[in-house]
């Protein structure tokens, strides 16, 4: 518990010192939420042609993509928060940037993956993706109540770690290979699967995705777990996966730590 | 406090063709090839002892430094720092360290400088009181309280790299590792850093290994000289014993007003290059007094200088000559 406190700690000053270093540059980060904003558009235009067709995929109805698609932005807000350190990482390493961070008394994962949040990112999606869950969560009389909300508050959280422990990997083979401009971009574009509910998918489609490269899991479990259409096997992978590689990029952070060779200075 | 003993470390690397061609062959085929950056190095170090590490770029000093403060792992040897093997990477060891390296920073540096000392307040889990009271004396000491406020990124070259000694103090270690501090810095910057460390060494008690290009650093500082070249340790022993074994050495630097022969300057000290009107004479220590008058008085003087041999080119002899550590 005494760590937890501390690490939040920390994580406070590094947002208070991000949002203060990205003010010192106002039009910079007034940009930044444009682009986002912009970005985010496009992708209500799905909603919209599929509101404005009133067709039903599977068993879902217009809400329903709604509620998925909220989810989907409330997620990519919490990733681009911290991405740019995952982009970050290799030029570290290349670099031997890494070296006085090693030095310091806790995890290094922590503070090189959190040191920098970008608000810009996180602010319009976040927003727009709450009236949006909301929205669909209501017109789609989906159950209000503690277990519903604390279980898709839940399977967001599993959500948010898988995100960060699923996208963290391939850039860890920085390490290896200093440079990982194309996995990390085949990785980003894997995310933009999530769009839409994996339910447009095929079943063997959807299946590698939810339990080989569980990228499905990410923003359709918490809808999914709200409409009952998690099996109870489903339930447990949704709490398992983001264990199982958040193990999976500590013990291949810690390994590839061990391939560090700093820079000559 | 320090004990380093066999270390060696090896890094792989591969072998690149130039050109082109070079590159496409290298998709298919690399040559591996090693570099011993460190061999089979030997030492110790007590407790508030402050030691000088000299050598050449590439010697392999700042590797070492980097594997006892366990930022590196080594290919052999072991290492204790106060009990602890660096590269296990204790949080314990870690609060009882610091590196401060010349040419790399950990400041943020959009933020003012106070900022980053706060942030290492938290990790480091240290209390209000003691905090403001460390860093108070600290910038005192250092002469940056009107600086506190200001951001990084507007601070001079020799400003920042007191407020990143600062930073790297804040949690009060016993063992600080210091590599190239005073690089790129003007002349009164280095000495005010120079003056700092040492005050600070005697009230603190602090162990500190510090490596540099510049002799100046490592006379005005360290009782001891570590010499490493090539990745070896050549010398352990007072820098002013180097100096006797090698026969200390100036060089004048002289321009005249019209160009002279170089037997005229061969009567002043050994001539080392002659250009036009400007020479480089390389003169023994006890000559020099007696060189510069004769000079002076002798010849019509546009400009003059005396320098130390360059610390580089002491060490390269000191190798060559093959003297056994002491």
């Amino acid at each position: 518990m005494k760590k937890i406190v501390y690490y939040l700690k920390i994580m406070g000053v590094f947002a208070k010192y991000s949002l203060m270093s990205a003010l010192e540059y106002r039009i910079n980060f007034i940009t930044g939420i444009t682009v986002e904003m912009g970005w985010m558009l496009i992708k209500l235009l799905y909603v919209a042609i599929i509101y404005k067709a009133g067709t039903n995929i599977g068993i879902l109805t217009p809400d329903h993509i709604l509620l998925f698609v909220g989810i989907y932005l409330v997620l990519t807000g919490v990733y681009m928060l911290y991405s740019g350190n995952f982009s970050a990482l290799p030029g570290m390493v290349q670099h031997g940037e890494l070296d006085l961070y090693i030095v310091k008394p806790l995890s290094l994962q922590f503070l090189i993956t959190m040191r920098r949040l970008d608000f810009a990112y996180l602010l319009p999606d976040l927003a727009a993706g709450i009236i949006m869950i909301v929205t669909g969560w209501r017109l789609a009389e989906l159950p209000v109540g503690f277990l519903p909300i604390a279980g898709f508050l839940f399977y967001l959280l599993c959500g948010a770690l898988l995100t960060y422990s699923l996208f963290l990997l391939p850039y860890l083979l920085s390490f290896w290979t200093v440079s990982v401009g194309g996995i990390a971009d085949i990785s980003n574009a894997l995310w933009d699967f999530n769009n839409m509910p994996s339910l447009i998918y095929g079943k063997w489609f959807r299946r590698i995705g939810t339990y080989i490269l569980p990228i499905f899991v990410i923003t359709n479990f918490p809808g999914l777990f709200l409409m009952g259409e998690l099996s109870p096997f489903a339930c447990f992978w949704g709490a398992a996966a983001p264990l199982l590689f958040f193990a999976l990029s500590r013990a291949l952070w810690k390994f590839a730590l061990k391939r560090y060779s700093s820079a000559s200075s | 406090m320090i004990t380093v003993e066999h270390l060696t470390k090896e890094f792989t690397y591969y072998r690149k063709a130039t050109g082109l061609r070079g590159s496409l062959h290298n998709i298919f085929h690399r040559e591996s090839l090693t570099k011993e950056a460190v061999r089979d190095i030997s030492f110790s170090v007590e407790e508030g002892e402050m030691i000088g590490f000299l050598g050449p770029n590439g010697a392999g000093k700042t590797t070492t430094l980097k594997m006892l403060s366990g930022i590196l792992y080594p290919t052999s040897g072991s290492v204790s720092v106060n009990g602890f093997t660096p590269w296990d990477r204790s949080a314990e060891f870690k609060r009882q360290i610091s590196i401060v390296m010349g040419q790399k920073n950990q400041l943020w540096w959009d933020l003012p400088a106070s900022d980053s000392f706060y942030l290492n307040k938290c990790i480091f889990g240290i209390s209000d009181s003691d905090y403001r009271d460390i860093v108070t004396e600290l910038a005192e000491l250092l002469d940056v309280k009107e600086l506190m406020n200001v951001q990084v990124r507007r601070l001079s070259l020799g400003e920042r790299m007191k407020m990143e000694i600062l930073a790297a103090l804040i949690h009060r270690p016993k063992i600080l590792f210091l590599d190239e501090p005073t690089i790129g810095l003007d002349l009164l910057s280095q000495q005010k850093i120079r003056e700092f460390l040492k005050i600070y060494n005697e009230q603190q008690k602090t162990t500190v290994i510090i490596t540099s290009h510049y002799m100046a650093d490592i006379e005005a500082l360290c009782s001891r000289t570590v010499i490493i070249n090539q990745g070896c340790l050549v010398y352990d022993g007072p820098l002013k014993e180097i100096n006797q074994l090698l026969g200390r050495r100036k060089l004048l630097s002289v321009k005249t007003a019209a160009p002279l022969n170089a037997k005229v300057w061969e009567t002043f000290g050994t001539v080392r290059e002659i250009n036009a009107a400007e020479v480089i004479l390389e003169v023994a220590q006890e000559n020099v007094k007696d060189a510069v008058s004769a000079i002076l008085s002798n010849l019509e003087i546009e400009d003059f200088t005396v320098t130390e041999i360059p610390i580089e080119e002491s060490i390269s002899r000191f190798y060559q000559k093959e003297v056994l550590v002491p």
